[in-house]
């Protein structure tokens, strides 16, 4: 009677997980698989395996740059994130008037598709942009207007726009989970404000900024529709891998390969990323 | 040694507690109004740095005639708008965007409330595991795995159809649904369930008059965020629309494409307030951080 | 305790509000230098409040706040020299023991060998020195205590202060660690300001103590004074078991230090203070181990009456009862197990007089 009804149990429980792992295999895995596939064959055939994809892309003298690329724009991004979100969320924990407000704001990059965020910013960087028009008019620091569309300290800006709420968010969070009395008693102890936070607070909340800024990073080195629009002669990965399809004939093996290459490398540096991680921590 | 007799003065005046009291108010009063000034400063720079994109495409879309080196377009005008809604047939296009989201979010809720409530209520081996692995297509930028989900459809029909754009987005929006659910039935205390049948309601009373109020908040909070998810979804779209099934973001992107910003940022208007809306309105009852996929154990 | 009567600390009309709320209202205190001396009162009395603002943790909406012979009100935390033991602990979990007590020397800028030296020295004050390289977290609670008092001694502060630092001990660690802390203060010579709700580690630990009740100090005074001499009502009902009667001043003889006080259909004859006056309304206050039960047999005398035991109790050690007194009185008795009486029995209770004491409204 009893062994019945477990194992009634562990069939219900299976059951019931069936959508989400369907989703998940039918929606993900498989077509992951299907790329790795496709990376494999040669361009528009159905039969037979090939490494030219791969090797024709890593032999490409700019594939190289691209790659580096990628990278040096999600680093950048990433570190700027993490600053900036370890500033505002000191400011923000202290409840400062309108908090609420400024902890929506956060969250604004987010709830925007990409794509406007990026129209919006390259509006207003650009040469008829606000900022410029400060710069030109009201601050009288240049004579010409500042090119800070399709460069890249403008992507890094960008990608740092639409990304750092990420680290925020679980910057905050960590802040905020903090135990009051521990900064007391360094308090008490006689240090000031900066050395509370240098030896105290910031050791302690290293972990949450650290995973926090991993989604960053990942959302940056995946970033598409940013770089699609203000990429200008800049293109990352993540445009690489659509303009293969964007050839007539599609290229979809060529694609595949680099969208393969691209998991590659965020599978190694998330484990990179993970192992530092896991370092015994508080 | 003079210096170093001067010296040795200045450190004991500063050492012991022995100051006027006027001179210590006042310095305090200084530095904590500097303070506060830098962090309004700052805290306005953020806010303007968020905000005026938004604003710079809203004064676009009702601009006419502003070249050149000007602050403010010199005429207004709602022709831009006119243009969204006649040419660009923007109206059709949202009901697309809409009915996708519908059908997106249907379907992911249907997937997210068994898997959900079997992660929130039954022992799994691996459970945490199980989680990271639903979350990748999250974590994972989409187009990796949007080429494939591409191919797929072309073999099977799905592509322009209302139905393969919505398939398409449930692969990011059921993990998200799946992760608000299972921590919605966990919340779900057994005993409250015991007390129901204790006061005599049948399993079905039960689940109607005790089990829905208490998980009717975590499935709207999910169903919000796949919305929104859905609505603002561009790399899966781009990758599997089709002429009929063009949504708000994808037509914004061809309309950045073409060239006139105006009309661009016309349509981007019409794309982005009911984001922005929803968000202040419902950020009363909803933590608007989940909205953000706080991932725990990253 | 104290050769000089010098105050180390003292609160002058302090002031808190949060809101509509005042946690401290115009509070006064003065405490002697090398004396251990307690906040004791009830959950939201503002002993908390109190004892932030002599950290500095909270600013006083008025008032002035004198460490040393210093106005310190307005000087930040880190300056006032002052060592903190807190309730939870609030070790830094992401130090090594020895980095948790040597943190205030690194602050200081004490070098390298003599931080070692003094930090080890703590360290075998408290008996820890073994785990100088263990975490927070691999210790127990009486562990990580003790590092938070080493911690807030390294540096010999002049005063310290503890928050609750036993409320989330066991009851048996909670004991000892009350003599290890008296202890290492008596030894240091140090002032301690203590802030608890236990009445009974108030009373085992303190040279004095506050009473502290909604903001106010209802009595300062030695635990003696504070447990046989309570001059308020709450404070006679907080301190230990107590029973009350209100009743009437009816005569007053002053040249034979007595008076009588007309409760309940009794006339209890009470110790006269020179505040009274016949026709005053007063509470009096015995404690209940100090009433005496004696067999209805018994012959009359001051401040005997009749009564009938309406519940016993059987304690162990003692017997407690519910007598009920007078016309309407029902008294808590407290009795050493000798003479048991059952329930319906007819006593007599006598109040001795001397240890009746008078509360006046």
């Amino acid at each position: 009677m009893k062994r019945g009804s477990k194992a009634r149990t562990t069939l219900v429980t299976l059951i019931m997980m069936l959508p989400g792992l369907a989703a998940f295999f039918g929606l993900f895995f498989y077509p992951m698989l299907v790329t790795v596939v496709r990376s494999l064959r040669p361009e528009g055939e159905q039969a037979g395996w090939t490494l030219e994809h791969y090797a024709h892309f890593l032999a490409e003298p700019r594939a190289r740059g691209v790659i580096l690329l990628t990278f040096a724009l999600s680093i950048s991004a990433t570190l700027c994130s993490i600053v900036f979100s370890l500033v505002l969320c000191l400011v923000l924990r202290r409840k400062p008037r309108g908090h609420r407000f400024f902890r929506l704001t956060m969250l604004i990059p987010r709830v925007v598709p990409g794509l406007i965020g990026a129209l919006g910013l390259l509006l207003l960087f650009g040469s008829r942009g606000w900022v410029n028009l400060l710069l030109l008019q009201v601050l009288r620091f240049v004579d010409e207007p500042v090119a800070i569309n399709y460069t890249i300290p403008g992507l890094i800006l960008f990608y740092t726009w639409l990304y750092f709420p990420f680290t925020a968010v679980t910057t905050l969070s960590t802040l905020e989970g903090l135990d009051p009395a521990i900064e007391e008693a360094a308090d008490v102890s006689g240090a000031n404000r900066w050395q509370v936070l240098r030896h105290v607070v910031i050791p302690l909340i290293t972990p949450g900024i650290l995973a926090g800024s991993v989604l960053t990073f990942m959302a940056a080195f995946g970033a598409f529709s940013i770089p699609l629009i203000a990429g200008g002669n800049y293109r990352p990965l993540s445009v690489e891998i659509y303009r293969q399809i964007n050839f007539t004939p599609a290229r979809w093996s060529a694609a595949s390969a680099r969208a393969m290459i691209m998991a590659a490398l965020q599978v190694v540096f998330l484990t990179i990323y993970m192992r530092i991680l896991r370092r015994p921590s508080v | 040694m003079r210096r170093f007799a001067s010296f040795h003065i200045d450190m004991s005046r500063f050492a012991s507690l022995h100051i006027d009291m006027g001179l210590i108010r006042k310095y305090l009063r200084a530095i904590l109004n500097a303070r506060r000034l830098l962090i309004t400063t700052f805290l306005l720079c953020f806010a303007l740095m968020i905000y005026l994109p938004f604003t710079m495409i809203a004064l676009r879309s009702i601009g006419r005639g502003w070249f050149g080196r000007l602050w403010l377009p010199p005429e207004l005008t709602l022709d831009w708008y006119k243009w969204a809604v006649e040419v660009t047939n923007i109206v059709d296009i949202s009901k697309n965007t809409l009915v996708i989201a519908v059908l997106a979010v249907t379907m992911s809720t249907l997937i997210g409330i068994p898997t959900g409530w079997a992660f929130g209520r039954r022992r799994i081996p691996g459970k945490e595991v199980l989680m990271s692995m639903i979350l990748l297509p999250r974590m994972i930028p989409p187009i990796a795995y949007a080429l494939g989900v591409a191919q797929i459809f072309y073999r099977l029909h799905l592509v322009d159809t209302h139905f393969g754009v919505a398939l398409a987005h449930v692969a990011i929006c059921a993990p998200y649904a799946i992760l608000v659910l299972s921590a919605t039935f966990e919340g779900l205390d057994e005993r409250i369930l015991e007390a129901g049948s204790v006061c005599g309601a049948s399993p079905v009373r039960n689940f109607f008059h005790v089990v829905l109020p208490l998980i009717l908040p975590g499935i709207l909070s999910s169903m919000i965020f796949t919305f929104t998810t859905s609505y603002n979804e561009f790399t899966l779209t781009l990758m599997t629309y089709g002429k009929d099934t063009v949504t708000l973001p994808v037509r914004t992107y061809l309309a950045i494409g073409e060239g006139y910003w105006e009309v661009t940022s016309a349509m981007s208007i019409i794309l982005v307030v009911p984001s922005i809306l929803v968000l202040f309105m419902i950020q009363r009852q909803v933590a608007p951080e989940k909205l953000v996929g706080g991932f725990k154990g990253v | 305790m104290s050769e000089t009567s010098k105050t180390m600390i003292e609160l002058r009309e302090v002031t808190k509000r949060y809101g509509d709320l005042v946690a401290n209202d115009h509070i006064t205190l003065k405490i002697r230098a090398g004396e251990l001396m307690t906040l004791l009162g009830p959950s939201g009395c503002g002993k908390t409040t109190a004892l932030r603002c002599i950290t500095g943790h909270n600013i006083p909406d008025e008032g002035q706040v004198w460490i040393d012979g210093h106005n310190v009100t307005e000087v930040p935390t880190h300056k006032r020299e002052l060592g903190m033991v807190f309730q939870n602990f609030a070790l830094f979990p992401h130090m090594t023991v020895f980095d948790n007590v040597g943190f205030p020397l690194m602050i200081r800028r004490v070098d390298k060998a003599e931080r070692q030296e003094r930090v080890m020295e703590a360290l075998r004050l408290i008996r820890m020195a073994e785990y100088a390289d263990h975490y927070p977290r691999q210790l127990s609670g009486g562990q990580q205590q003790r590092v938070g008092l080493a911690r807030a001694l390294v540096y010999r502060p002049k005063v310290l202060l503890l928050d609750e630092p036993l409320s989330n001990l066991d009851a048996k660690l909670r004991e000892e660690m009350r003599f290890e802390i008296r202890d290492l203060i008596d030894r240091l010579g140090i002032t301690a300001v203590y802030v608890t709700h236990d009445q009974a580690e108030a009373l085992a630990l303190s040279d004095r103590v506050a009473v502290m009740h909604r903001g106010h100090i209802e009595q300062v005074g030695t635990p003696d004074e504070i447990y046989d001499c309570p001059q308020s009502r709450f404070v006679a009902d907080f301190i230990g078991l107590s029973d009350f009667i209100a009743g009437t001043v009816s005569e007053v003889f002053a040249e034979q230090g007595t008076a009588l006080l007309r409760a309940n259909g009794l006339e209890i004859t009470v110790p006269a203070t020179p505040e009274m006056s016949p026709g005053q309304r007063a509470l009096l206050f015995i404690r209940p181990n100090n009433v005496v039960l004696l067999p209805s047999t018994h012959e009359e005398g001051t401040n005997v009456f009749d009564g009938l035991v309406d519940k016993m109790t059987y304690l162990g050690d003692r017997n407690d009862y519910r007598v009920a007194v007078g016309e309407s009185l029902e008294l808590r008795v407290q009795t050493d197990g000798k003479v048991r009486f059952g329930v319906g029995e007819r006593v007599k209770v006598r109040l001795p007089t001397s240890l009746c004491r008078l509360i006046l409204e």
